[in-house]
């Protein structure tokens, strides 16, 4: 049997090519990079896109129904997105041209990439001009800069995390050691608490998705070295950093269950809170996931711990911000909703659901912080005089790549034994290097 | 008119698959198997499957478990049961506006794909037409393209065309991909089926479309529904596409759905997550569990053809 070929048939399908490939010309034509947007009319309907969806959606919401009760001519459209995704979401809407929200949650890990793309309207001279002036903690506030590459801000910081080791009192007291506030007092107590033959153990090491990021921690909080770079060069393969990678990832098997090499920081707080570890090394987000299966008062929590010298030296952790996106068309109402969500009324109720540091200071001499320890130790160690915060450079576009995707499966290798802490460390060093020197080139 | 098929279980089959034909009788593939097995002793049989079950089942076994225990309960046992994760996942985060979407997508895509797979397979089976193998080989090469590398060229055309934000965009993309597979599959089982078969209703009287229906329609049964089933289950566990087009809390599905309970890199909820993976994975263990004596039918037969 033959089709019939008719010439309908044959125009039909020319059309449906030619429409096709127009359609694809035309949609690969657009650009939405840069787009300026407008103010708007200061009412009307704003779009956000949460950036931690699920975890934070009642919060944000609760904060949303009372922005809405103020300003009663604003609707917020509120659009949770897992923070696994959040970037993904954020690239592909800037690729696409369109569909970027008004505001959205934005770290200072995905900063550099969103300014790159000129995706962010800086909001310095808003804050400058609102309420909002001055009411910052200015760690928090040099953080958001450093990542946007300069003295500008792009996003106005909502949060801060900060890296603190959990530790099972119950298991301390039963073994006689002290809390681990000292790097000599943690490393004697994951050799104490561990008892490979019952299954118990002094550490949960962190092998898979996100361990650069703790190692970082452990190796700068040993050394000392309160410096990333020292002139152009990267002080990650310092030697003394290499001494501290070796000790800490002697740690494996050693006093660590052995499935840790593959542990995210999912089955890390699961062997926490499920097994019989004595130290997890995490930050302040899963208090919560400790205070459901241990109790109050079987665990707690430490700011990273201080050398000989009583000196604390600790890597900078992601802060948490709203940006405002170029591409807005309501601009003014956004921007209202923005300065409502980092008041100290909003921030205050954001950050005690998230057991998080405030960035809003007068958020952080709120009452509940007081009775949420590991908080307010953290904000304690934070604002100490004899606390070092190294700077990572979140604002270099190639750090999530090669902190994560570039280095976890190496760093594994080491873990395991395959490859030298010094050759990671030089490895590690040599991209960053270059690629701190390329984006010199591109922001002199 | 009048027709031959041959029915098994009440399910008609191809004429040609080796393994029902009426000429062998019903007993063949019975036969074959009490041959194959005759003589093993029984654990050889029950030890490998057992342990492959074992490694299927667990998993399945510490979603049930966390789903239904209570936060903190380190038993291994779900008892005492609790249903609060369920609730949790269903009313607080929105479950059930994500299963309703999901829903819709899934069969809107189940009748898009196997409609337009149809018509593309009778084509590709009973017809001889320019560039047909280069056509084929273009639809086998598209299998080799991810569908993240195509994500920023979708979106921009679906920006275009106003589509971004609507589950149709989804459903147009799911059954965009789909596509390439289940019509190399329908079109091999539709030559299994003889032309004579449409040809004798043809003398009979029937047009070419009324003889389809009521000839081959029949004997695609199991192709249809593998294909269908197929094209289900895909697009209810399709995460990538829903993500990206659909930018409405209340337009989301249930894949986006349990990305919310993996947690933040923070904090994770176990119980939540599990009682998430429990409503995610119930209506493909129940679509799974109604077609299966289909699905084997279809794929044995309809795959080796191209």
């Amino acid at each position: 049997m033959r089709a019939p070929k008719g010439r309908g048939a044959r125009l039909a399908a020319a059309v449906a090519a030619v429409s096709a490939l127009a359609l694809t010309a035309s949609a690969c034509g657009t650009d939405g990079k840069g787009s300026s947007g407008s103010e708007g009319s200061g009412k009307g309907t704003v779009t956000f896109w949460d950036n931690n969806g699920g975890v934070r959606t009642e919060v944000w919401k609760e904060i949303i129904s009372r922005f809405e009760k103020k300003n009663p001519d604003i609707k917020v459209k509120y659009v949770g997105v897992a923070a696994a995704d959040v970037q993904s979401k954020y690239d592909t809407a800037i690729a696409g041209g369109k569909g970027l929200p008004d505001v959205g949650g934005v770290g200072t890990a995905m900063l550099a990439s969103l300014v790159a793309q000129d995706a962010l309207d800086p909001v310095t001279d808003r804050i400058e001009d609102s309420s909002l002036k001055g009411g910052f903690d200015p760690d928090l506030v040099e953080s958001v800069q450093v990542a946007g590459g300069g003295d500008e801000l792009f996003s106005v910081p909502t949060s801060a995390n900060m890296g603190v080791l959990w530790y099972r009192t119950d298991l301390f007291e039963a073994a006689g050691v002290p809390a681990p506030t000292t790097w000599d007092a943690f490393f004697t107590a994951t050799e104490k608490l561990t008892d490979r033959k019952n299954n118990e153990f002094g550490f949960t090491f962190r092998g898979g998705a996100g361990s650069i990021a703790q190692a970082l921690d452990m190796m700068y909080g040993q050394s000392g070295i309160d410096s990333f770079w020292n002139g152009d060069s990267t002080t990650v393969n310092d030697p003394k950093n290499v001494a501290a990678l070796e000790k800490y990832v002697a740690l494996y098997k050693k006093t660590t269950p052995e499935a840790d090499l593959n542990n995210d920081f999912t089955k890390m707080v699961a062997e926490f809170d499920n097994g019989r570890i004595g130290i997890l090394q995490h930050n302040l987000g899963s208090f919560q996931n400790h205070l459901d299966a241990l109790g109050q008062d079987k665990f707690a929590g430490v700011a990273m711990p201080v050398d000989a010298a009583g000196v604390r030296t600790t890597v900078s952790n992601p802060v948490d911000g709203l940006g405002l996106f170029k591409s807005s068309g309501n601009k003014e109402a956004a921007w209202k909703f923005i300065e409502f969500a980092a008041s100290a009324e909003a921030n205050s109720l954001w950050n005690e659901s998230a057991g998080a540091i405030p960035s809003n200071t007068q958020a952080q001499d709120d009452d509940w912080i007081a009775s949420a320890g590991a908080t307010k130790i953290a904000i304690d160690a934070l604002t100490d005089s004899r606390t070092r915060i190294v700077q990572l450079p979140y604002y270099l576009p190639d750090w999530n790549t090669l902190s994560k995707a570039d280095s976890e499966p190496e760093f594994q290798k080491v873990v395991l034994g395959r490859l030298s802490a010094k050759d990671f460390l030089d490895a590690f060093a040599g991209k960053l290097n270059a690629a701190q020197a390329d984006w010199k080139k591109h922001n002199s | 008119m009048t027709t031959t098929v041959p029915e098994t279980n009440g399910v008609p089959l191809p004429h040609v698959a080796p393994a029902t034909r009426p000429d062998r009788g019903g007993t063949g593939p019975r036969r074959g198997r009490r041959a194959l097995t005759a003589g093993a002793p029984r654990w050889q049989i029950y030890l490998p499957l057992g342990l492959y079950l074992l490694f299927t089942l667990v998993p399945f076994y510490w979603m049930l478990l966390f789903a239904l225990r209570p936060s903190g309960s380190t038993s291994l046992v779900p008892w005492p049961a609790t249903t609060a994760h369920f609730s949790k996942v269903w009313n607080d985060l929105g479950f059930a506006v994500f299963f309703k979407n999901s829903l819709l997508i899934g069969v809107a895509t189940l009748v898009m794909t196997t409609v337009v797979a149809l018509l593309g397979g009778y084509a590709l089976a009973r017809f001889d037409f320019r560039a047909k193998r280069a056509f084929l080989l273009a639809l086998l090469c598209s299998q080799f393209i991810p569908g993240a590398l195509m994500l920023v060229p979708l979106f921009q055309i679906f920006s275009e065309l106003r589509m971004i934000d609507s589950l149709w965009s989804v459903i147009v993309a799911e059954t965009v991909f789909q596509l390439p597979l289940s019509i190399i599959l329908i079109s091999g089982f539709i030559k299994n089926v003889p032309v004579s078969l449409e040809e004798a209703a043809w003398v009979d009287g029937c047009g070419r479309i009324r003889a389809f229906c009521a000839v081959v329609l029949p004997l695609l049964r199991p192709g249809l529904i593998a294909v269908g089933s197929f094209a289900f289950v895909h697009s209810w566990n399709h995460f990538l596409f829903s993500l990206m087009f659909l930018s409405t809390q209340e337009k989301y599905t249930i894949p986006v759905g349990l990305s919310y309970t993996i947690g933040s890199g923070e904090s994770v909820e176990l119980g939540t997550l599990a009682a998430g993976g429990v409503v995610a994975a119930v209506p493909v263990v129940i679509v799974f569990a109604f077609i299966q004596k289909w699905l084997v039918t279809g794929f044995s037969a309809g795959a080796v053809k191209g």
